[in-house]
């Protein structure tokens, strides 16, 4: 997370190499964690009958979005935790690829609000009011995505 | 009862989806952070690109934001959020570019990974991408027409 020097070196790649590489291993074990106990909840969920009973509730809502109650559950996990944890949670739903596009796009545009909204923050004063516009032109691109496609 | 019995199996069955997932992802985006690195390093973040300053300036944007939005763009909002910050402050962008750079880069940013995580899960580039960067171009350029009125 910290700023990279911008003095060029006489071998870039090589610095290059090792730093992806770090980056790589980094990336691969944060996947693991959040990824694995995510997909492993959506399945037992799934499996129990549990995701089913709530997914009753909400399908009138995602509707609107013409997602199945289930992918409820994909879409908090991406607003609130991140992408890789929404891929978790949507991969075990089966989803059509015009179900997956409308949830990438709502997504797409807004997630992660936790730790983003703190990077907006250092960027200018009205991040609270960019996160509320995140969300709204989500959701409203979202659906009008699903009336085009769905 | 039943689906206590078919436990085992039901963790097993995630197991296996989730490992081949994590593995499909990493895929994608082992060799993406590989890239991102090398870019940095030959400095294609801090070229001046002279044939975007048009598009910048319609935007509301100086010269100075193009690395602060191009490590955005590409490396996304935390991963990107050293390179972001310190750019900004070193470029001492003023305000309401400030503004335009986080409203450009909050409907848009990480556009590579994000999109290729959701098209490895069956999710269409163009229905994702086309309509984020159609957003962050518009509201942003709206913005910059708004403040020149």
């Amino acid at each position: 997370m910290e700023a990279r020097p911008f003095t060029p070196s006489p071998q870039p790649w090589r610095g290059a190499l090792q730093k992806g590489a770090a980056r790589s291993r980094a990336f691969v074990w944060f996947l693991l964690k959040t990824l694995l106990p995510l997909y492993l909840a959506t399945e037992v969920l799934k499996a129990s009958g549990l995701l089913a009973w709530l997914a009753g509730y909400l399908a009138p809502l995602m509707g609107w979005w013409g997602l199945p109650g289930e992918a409820a559950a994909a879409l908090c996990a991406g607003l609130f935790i991140n992408l890789y944890a929404a891929a978790a949670v949507a991969a075990p739903l089966g989803l059509s690829w015009q179900q997956v596009s409308v949830l990438g796009l709502i997504l797409g545009i807004a997630h992660s609000l936790l730790v983003e909204t703190a990077v907006v923050r250092g960027l200018t004063p009205s991040y609270k009011m960019l996160t509320v516009l995140r969300v709204g032109l989500g959701l409203a691109a979202g659906w009008l995505l699903a009336l085009v496609i769905i | 009862m039943e689906t206590l019995a078919a436990l085992p199996a039901t963790l097993w069955q995630g197991l296996q989806g989730g490992l081949i997932l994590c593995l499909e992802i990493a895929l994608v985006v082992v060799p993406l952070l590989f890239g991102y690195e090398l870019a940095a390093a030959y400095g294609i973040f801090e070229r001046p690109w002279p044939r975007l300053k048009p598009l910048l300036a319609r935007l509301g944007l100086g010269p100075g934001a193009l690395m602060p939005l191009l490590a955005g763009l590409f490396l996304g909002l935390v991963y990107g959020a050293g390179i972001l910050l310190s750019l900004s402050d070193e470029q001492d962008l003023p305000r309401q570019e400030r503004l335009a750079l986080a409203v450009f880069l909050v409907t848009c940013h990480a556009v590579v990974e994000d999109t290729a995580l959701f098209m490895l899960l069956g999710g269409s580039a163009l229905a994702m991408l086309g309509p984020r960067v159609i957003l962050a171009v518009g509201l942003t350029a709206w913005l910059a027409r708004r403040r020149r009125s």
